[in-house]
């Protein structure tokens, strides 16, 4: 329990997902202490519950290193945390921020929360306010809820589920119910004008691709159908190993227009070859939802007036930095990188801030 | 021999555990405070309070996870697994800890071989981090842009350099061996050639314009590549009416390269009777604006044209290009009077990085190792950055150089590196440890083989693989983990199986599985390891004839090992000591081998409970969830 | 086909139509063709192709095609857009241009020659006229006169077919 209701720290960052973490360790390795605060219970994000997506050999996918880095934080004393702490009220003080958290209450039975508590995960007790030299705001994405596609029959036709609800069911060891036909949805919430989600997510094509292998691998007489526009590319390696995939699983590329109800599973409404409506019943329909700006994101923008970001995801502005998803989709691997610049700015904004320098800045 | 106590410090996950039961159990003297010979501790070296490592300086000693260690389950059974793992460290710190021949220094100086944003934010880091840099440039313009990039962003950063960076125009470098806190660089300058030592190596060349292959028999009066083009509008040619563009058609093409032709298309499709045609296989929209550039230009009335593989052909004397649309699903031609061939940035791999037996080979090496991010790279303190590690332009290479430059402060600030220890008078300078170690860490100087000061993970690798037993990572060698082994399986109740677990991906899992109080089976042994690499088959066989009746390896799925191939060499020596026991007549069953990552916990599990299942005493498994 | 002979301008043409803004805006997803029930029904009828060969030029191909007068306007292809093409108000666009360059469609033609015959696009037989009677109303005739009559001269002036939708 923290006791204080007042507290000096050189940077706070705000959501403890990888990005969070990464820049947490980041300024710890620049000698920085930082007070990592979140919002839920646990540290980790999203990508906390996400599954090993390798075969035999990895698939790169980055979900293993959020184990990695909640393990190496644990291990730094520099590095405060608090759970369950909700910045609500910013005020600009010299080159820093005074920030305002106040408790959240423990929600009950959200996934990341299953897993039992690390010893640093604890929860602000009372109303806290911080004064820091820089904030970093990793407050993570949004997920597209595919309901408000509801023609794709999410939450309404069952065996429909989003990729994340696959992930979870693989992360518990096997496919749900006995699918044999599997069918993926790509763009659900994606490069969509009406939805004005005008940008790819980047991160859905080698995502879903890598679950639809992992589909494939744990149950071999499955049949994966993925409907498509374009699969993105994700560099050398990538592409090898989407020429096998390009052999072993049915690429169409054709948005679906509608699922429904079936006998036995969902049926999917798609353009067939020859441009004429054809109707395919699956027994499990993926779809691939797409990153969204952090629900918070107006909130953040007033709070310490920042300029909204490109796609209305968050964009840096005084004293203020962003790190990973909250800044626009990027993979985990991704978002690691970007955090680290993040940390690496804050540490020279400090130096800049401060008319005596500290740590080991001090050569600035 | 140090007589070793245990320190007992409580800690979450521990409960129901009597420190004084322990202690006799696992033949060590209960610490009261005095002074310690050699110690064993049962909470991990960062949750230890001050003081205690203050009295714990200098002496031989052993930090547990006794909490991950343990587990949940029954009480008899935890209390049994304590004793082992308590006896088997107290083996360990009994031995004390081999001390390096020689203390070196890491060198500081860092050497940044390269240009542009990577290049500049590299030095400026690692310079306002305290290192003297060397930025050796391939021109004479510290200012002058990688290719790609934005000439006024760059030159913001040049201008805004702090003072403590040397530079060296017009240089190249030619040859480099070492690794980290001491690497050798061969500097081709205008005055010849010098040799000099740096802590660190950052590789960011300013990388050229591949340029997409022109369709096979395409007049090559009409094919221009894209960027030249950019230099030389169109104007003069009035009477011009159809302009194709190229973009990933007979190879793919990256996100970016798609993003360039997009706004080459929408620059000419402004101009007078002027159509453009962009010809592609996939619609590379995964940047910032990517979507909204592609329906920009279908907006402004470019011709989107997606080809299926092999197309577009070439016909009506090198003229024409003729492809099947896929929506109409029939052929469709155009004679262009330009065709501009998009072009991808790339840079060749350095000649000195092609000597497979000093550098690990490309492919383990790049585009994309999971644990290697921020341009670091197998060999400590070397990184590849920008063009050469397929960075795009712009932010990104600011970010791996900015990830870079902190690596490399932490690696040369010496931190916890281990420094593995060598006996000289029993190697037979075989070499097979310059050639094993994933990290470049022995070199062979002087008739000696010195390890680099800043760059050895304590992988183990060249301990399991060393002949003579002459060199391996202090705490690491055969010698200690097998008088731990020795002390643990003595105690340990039966059937005994040894788990040699890798420190990246099973110790972690371990762990949490222990959090979630997951019962173990009373006679797991748990050896950790930073790496699975250090098992070998010796350590494996000796295992079972110290008395364990199963021997389990896991390590990282392939592809993801930190010290490149320590999971496939473990795997190899599982493999060869079950041929060996299989020859032996004892039964190939009862070794394993497991590829997992740190957040398979439950893959972990079920093949220990499958080890036991195999091992003919199931009984005493845990109950599972 | 040559692409060369294609007209260019024939797209920007239809954007200039009320309605048909969104046909630039098409990246062929066919998810228009999926839901259509026009398709369903009549197989050679793809809204993405029809779009498909407006946006490459092929005028003549699309303002002649007795296939444009097929969409019924129910607008489920607007709804699966991603890209807020609306289809079907495309089409309607690509019907008044075709329209205008003289092409009706074959159920159009029939009803103005009706139209210009008879004054109207019911025929109207004993049946209809003992209706009327029994309703009190005067029976109408075959005959043009009589809806000349009813509108007076000059809406009664049949129009060569073609010219009007």
């Amino acid at each position: 329990m923290c006791p204080l209701s007042a507290q000096n720290t050189p940077v706070l960052i705000i959501g403890g997902g990888v990005a969070g973490l990464t820049a947490a360790l980041e300024l710890d390795r620049r000698g920085l202490p930082s007070l990592l605060v979140d919002k839920g219970p646990r540290l980790g994000g999203q990508a906390r519950g996400f599954c090993c997506k390798a075969l035999v050999s990895c698939a790169r996918c980055g979900a293993c290193r959020v184990g990695d880095l909640l393990e190496q934080v644990a291990r730094r004393p520099g590095i405060q945390v608090l759970t369950q702490a909700l910045p609500v009220a910013a005020q600009r003080q010299g080159p820093g921020w005074e920030v305002t958290l106040i408790p959240q209450p423990a929600p009950e039975g959200s996934a990341p929360a299953l897993a039992p508590a690390l010893a640093m995960e604890r929860p602000l007790a009372q109303r806290l306010v911080v004064q820091a030299g820089a904030v970093i705001l990793a407050v993570g994405h949004q997920v597209f809820d595919p309901a408000r596609k509801s023609r794709l029959g999410h939450g309404r036709v069952p065996g429909v589920i989003s990729a994340g609800q696959l992930e979870q069911a693989l992360a518990q060891g096997g496919l749900p119910g006995q699918a044999r036909r599997i069918a993926f949805i790509q763009c659900v919430g994606s490069r969509d004008q009406v939805l004005g989600r005008l940008y790819c997510s980047r991160v859905c094509c080698g995502f879903a691709l890598r679950l639809a292998r992992l589909a494939r691998h744990l149950a071999p007489e499955s049949a994966v159908t993925f409907f498509h526009m374009d699969v993105q590319d994700y560099g050398q390696a990538w592409r090898a190993e989407l020429a096998e995939m390009r052999a072993d699983l049915r690429f169409i590329r054709a948005i679906p227009g509608q699922v429904r109800r079936g006998q036995e599973g969902p049926v999917v409404a798609y353009a067939g070859e020859g441009g004429q409506p054809q109707e395919e019943e699956f027994d499990l329909v993926v779809l691939a939802t797409g990153l969204e700006p952090p629900t918070a994101a107006p909130a953040f923008n007033e709070m310490f007036g920042l300029q909204p970001g490109p796609e209305g995801f968050l964009a840096p502005g005084a004293g203020v930095l962003v790190a990973g998803t909250a800044a626009g989709p990027r993979s985990i691997a991704e978002s690691i990188e970007h955090a680290a610049l993040a940390a690496a700015q804050a540490g020279l904004h400090l130096a800049a801030g401060q008319p005596a320098p500290r740590g080991e800045v001090a050569h600035a | 021999m140090p007589r070793p106590a245990l320190c007992w410090l409580q800690a979450p996950g521990l409960e129901g555990l009597d420190p004084q039961e322990l202690a006799r159990a696992a033949g060590l003297e209960l610490d009261r405070g005095g002074v310690l010979e050699a110690a064993v501790v049962n909470i991990p070296e960062a949750q230890a309070p001050a003081d205690l490592r203050l009295r714990l300086l200098g002496r031989p000693v052993q930090w547990l996870d006794l909490a991950a260690e343990v587990g949940g389950g029954q009480p008899q059974h935890r209390l049994a697994r304590a004793a082992a793992s308590l006896a088997r460290a107290a083996g360990r710190a009994s031995l004390g800890t081999l001390a390096p021949v020689y203390t070196p220094q890491a060198n500081q100086r860092v050497l940044v071989a390269g240009q542009g944003l990577g290049a500049l934010e590299a030095a400026r880091q690692a310079a306002l981090l305290g290192h003297p840099v060397l930025l050796a440039l391939p021109g004479d313009d510290p200012a002058s842009p990688a290719v790609g990039e934005d000439p006024a962003q760059v030159a913001r950063l040049a201008a805004s350099l702090p003072a403590g960076i040397e530079f060296s125009p017009a240089s190249r470098l030619d040859n480099l061996t070492g690794a980290g806190g001491s690497f050798q660089a061969w500097l081709d300058t205008p005055q010849g050639q010098s040799r000099q030592r740096f802590g660190a190596v950052l590789l960011t060349p300013a990388g050229g314009w591949e340029t997409e292959p022109s369709p096979p028999g395409l007049d090559p009066s009409l094919a221009r590549p894209l960027m030249d083009w950019e230099s030389q509008p169109l104007s003069s040619q009035p009477g011009w009416r159809q302009v194709a563009i190229l973009v990933g058609v007979s190879r793919p093409a990256s996100a970016q390269a798609f993003g360039r032709a997009l706004k080459a298309a929408l620059a000419l499709q402004g101009q007078p009777r002027l159509q453009v045609t962009l010809l592609f296989r996939e619609a590379l929209v995964a940047v910032e604006q990517g979507e909204r550039l592609y329906r920009q230009a279908r907006s402004a009335g470019v011709l989107m044209a997606r080809l299926a593989q092999g197309d577009p052909r070439v016909a009506g004397e090198g003229r024409t290009l003729i492809w099947q649309d896929q929506v109409l699903g029939e052929e469709l031609e155009l004679t262009p009077d330009l065709v501009l061939l998009s072009q991808e940035i790339s840079a060749p791999w350095p000649t000195f990085l092609q000597n497979e037996v000093l550098w690990p080979p490309r492919q383990r090496l790049l585009p994309e190792h999971a644990r290697l991010d921020g341009g670091r790279t197998a060999r400590s303190g070397f990184y590849i950055l920008g063009a050469l590690r397929g960075t795009a332009p712009g932010g990104e290479r600011l970010a791996e150089a900015a990830a870079a430059a902190q690596d490399l402060h932490e690696l040369l600030g010496g931190g916890a590196t281990p420094l593995p220890a060598v006996r000289n008078l029993i190697c037979a300078r075989c070499l097979t440890c310059v050639r094993v170690c994933p990290h470049g860490v022995p070199e062979h100087q002087d008739d000696h083989i010195q390890p680099a000061p800043a760059a050895c993970l304590a992988c183990g690798i060249c301990a399991a693989e060393c002949p003579a037993e002459a060199i391996a990572p202090p705490g690491w060698s055969t010698a200690e983990l097998l008088e731990g082994l020795k002390q643990g399986l003595a105690r340990a109740p039966k059937p005994a199986l040894v788990l040699f677990a890798c420190g990246q991906s099973v110790m972690p899992a371990l762990a949490s599985l222990s959090r979630a109080g997951r019962p173990w089976p009373a006679g797991l042994l748990v050896q950790p390891l930073n790496c699975a690499g250090r098992v070998g088959l010796e350590l494996i066989l000796r295992a079972l004839s110290l008395g364990a009746e199963g021997v389990l390896v896991a390590g990282c799925h392939d592809g993801m090992c930190r010290s490149l191939t320590g999971n496939l060499r473990a795997r190899l020596a599982t493999g060869q000591a079950a041929s060996t026991l299989d020859e032996l007549g004892l039964g190939a069953d009862a070794v394993g081998f497991l590829h997992m990552a740190s957040n398979q916990p439950q893959t972990l599990a079920r093949t220990i409970e499958d080890m036991y299942g195999r091992l003919g005493r199931p009984g005493q498994a845990g109950q599972g969830e | 086909m040559r692409l060369n002979d294609c007209d260019p301008g024939f797209k920007q043409e239809i954007a200039r139509e009320p309605g048909g803004q969104g046909i630039q805006a098409c990246f062929a997803c066919a998810a228009c063709t999926a839901r259509c029930p026009v398709g369903e029904l009549k197989p050679e009828y793809d809204p993405r192709r029809l779009l498909r060969l407006a946006v490459l030029g092929r005028r003549e191909e699309v303002l002649a095609s007795p296939l444009i007068w097929l969409c019924c306007s129910c607008q489920s292809c607007s709804e699966v857009c991603p890209q807020d093409v609306r289809c079907s108000d495309v089409l309607t666009a690509i019907k008044n241009l075709a329209a205008r360059a003289g092409y009706a469609p074959p159920s159009g033609q029939a009803m103005a020659r009706q139209l210009a015959a008879h004054g109207r696009l019911l025929t109207v037989g004993e049946f209809e006229n003992e209706k009327r009677a029994e309703l009190g109303l005067p029976p109408v005739s075959e005959e043009p006169a009589d809806y000349q009559a009813i509108l007076g001269a000059e809406a009664a002036a049949p129009r060569p077919a073609g010219e009007g939708a």
